[in-house]
């Protein structure tokens, strides 16, 4: 299967869930097929899945998507390891693996070799709803019950290398973190970014 | 250790600020306030295996509503900084970085890390203060958090045992 199906496949499927993406080819072609302010990109390899848990933790209430990548999982195992022990039951991570660095030329990962099983290590971190897909109806039916139960949810989906063509990010990383907290403020009814009053008021 | 009075104060000032999750990975000399953040009902305690970790944490923290703090020694300074970069500073995220100054005047372990924490907390752009005066604890840490909501950028207050 390749990514850019299944990621056509989950935006049908969901709503207003917020999504992580990680420094990769997912980010673009996720922000292709479901462009929402909802969507927050990621510049440092790896720590999608922290990133993700952070915000699954402020917003426990509210659905969270990890998409990672088998070179940015390999970057940041221990993620697996602090999701098992903290348990964040509104957390669905992905790792799109297509078993190699894609956006730095497709040198291998310790993914090539096959020896790596992602969803078993997930799993014995203490991420009890692990699985593996292999075809884009077994991703659906995983995320279908990672959305209608509480997890933490790792699905390690097995993709065709190959990227789809996807038009460049609108926004830089600062206008979409704008644009991610204002639509968090006004979905969650919340205020995050606050400007203080100029001293003058505050004057007697 | 520290002491249990400094780690009180500590954690007193964090509630001041506004500080409501707190990530972290131990040293010994924070050890009485990361056993007080255990058991504080007020303040998310997120431990994590590795301090970029905790960058990450911490920046997802701010998306999602929580002012976050993240408790670490200098050596983990070192091992947060591309997720300082091209997570905290590039996205414009206020995190406040309580860092224990392993290797300062008067430290007996982990002097190479001492000597490089200041310059690389400059190198970053990442204001700091060096908390040596447990009278100021309080007036810092809020001083530190002012900072970092206004500008967007994480701030670092530098624990040294005078303070803990």
């Amino acid at each position: 299967m390749k990514r850019f199906e299944c990621l056509q496949a989950i935006a049908a499927m969901i709503n207003d869930e917020l999504f992580v993406t990680t420094a990769g080819g997912a980010t673009a072609e996720w922000n292709g097929v479901r462009p929402s302010d909802g969507n927050i990109q990621v510049k440092t390899l790896g720590l999608c899945s922290s990133i993700g848990l952070g915000i699954a933790i402020a917003l426990p209430k509210r659905k969270v998507f990890i998409f990672d990548g088998d070179g940015a999982l390999w970057m940041n195992l221990g993620s697996l390891a602090t999701i098992g022990l903290h348990q964040p039951k509104n957390l669905i991570h992905i790792c799109w693996d297509n078993r190699q660095y894609e956006s730095s030329g497709g040198e291998p990962t310790a993914a090539t070799a096959g020896n790596i099983d992602f969803a078993g290590m997930a799993l014995n971190a203490g991420i009890k709803s692990s699985c593996s897909v292999t075809t884009v109806d077994e991703l659906k039916q995983a995320v279908s019950h990672a959305l209608s139960h509480d997890g933490p949810h790792f699905i390690w989906a097995r993709i065709e290398a190959g990227r789809t063509v996807a038009p460049p990010l609108k926004y830089d990383e600062l206008e979409n973190k704008y644009r991610f907290v204002r639509y968090v403020e006004e979905t969650e009814g919340i205020d995050i970014l606050r400007v203080p009053m100029p001293a003058s008021y505050l004057l007697k | 250790m520290g002491t249990i009075a400094g780690a009180q104060q500590i954690l007193a000032g964090l509630k001041a600020a506004g500080i409501d999750l707190v990530s972290s990975v131990p040293d010994i000399n924070m050890l009485q306030l990361i056993n007080l953040l255990y058991e504080d009902k007020e303040i998310a305690h997120v431990p994590v295996g590795r301090e970029e970790e905790g960058i990450g944490v911490c920046a997802g923290a701010h998306l999602g509503g929580k002012k976050p703090a993240m408790l670490m020694q200098n050596g983990g300074l070192l091992n947060s900084c591309n997720g300082l970069t091209t997570t905290a500073l590039q996205f414009g995220i206020p995190v406040l970085l309580l860092i224990y100054y392993a290797g300062d005047i008067g430290d007996n372990a982990f002097h190479m890390v001492g000597l490089v924490t200041e310059p690389v907390l400059q190198g970053l752009g990442i204001k700091y203060i060096v908390m040596r005066d447990p009278t100021k604890v309080k007036q810092d840490i809020a001083g530190a958090v002012t900072l970092a909501n206004s500008s967007k950028r994480p701030v670092a207050l530098l624990l040294t045992r005078g303070v803990l």
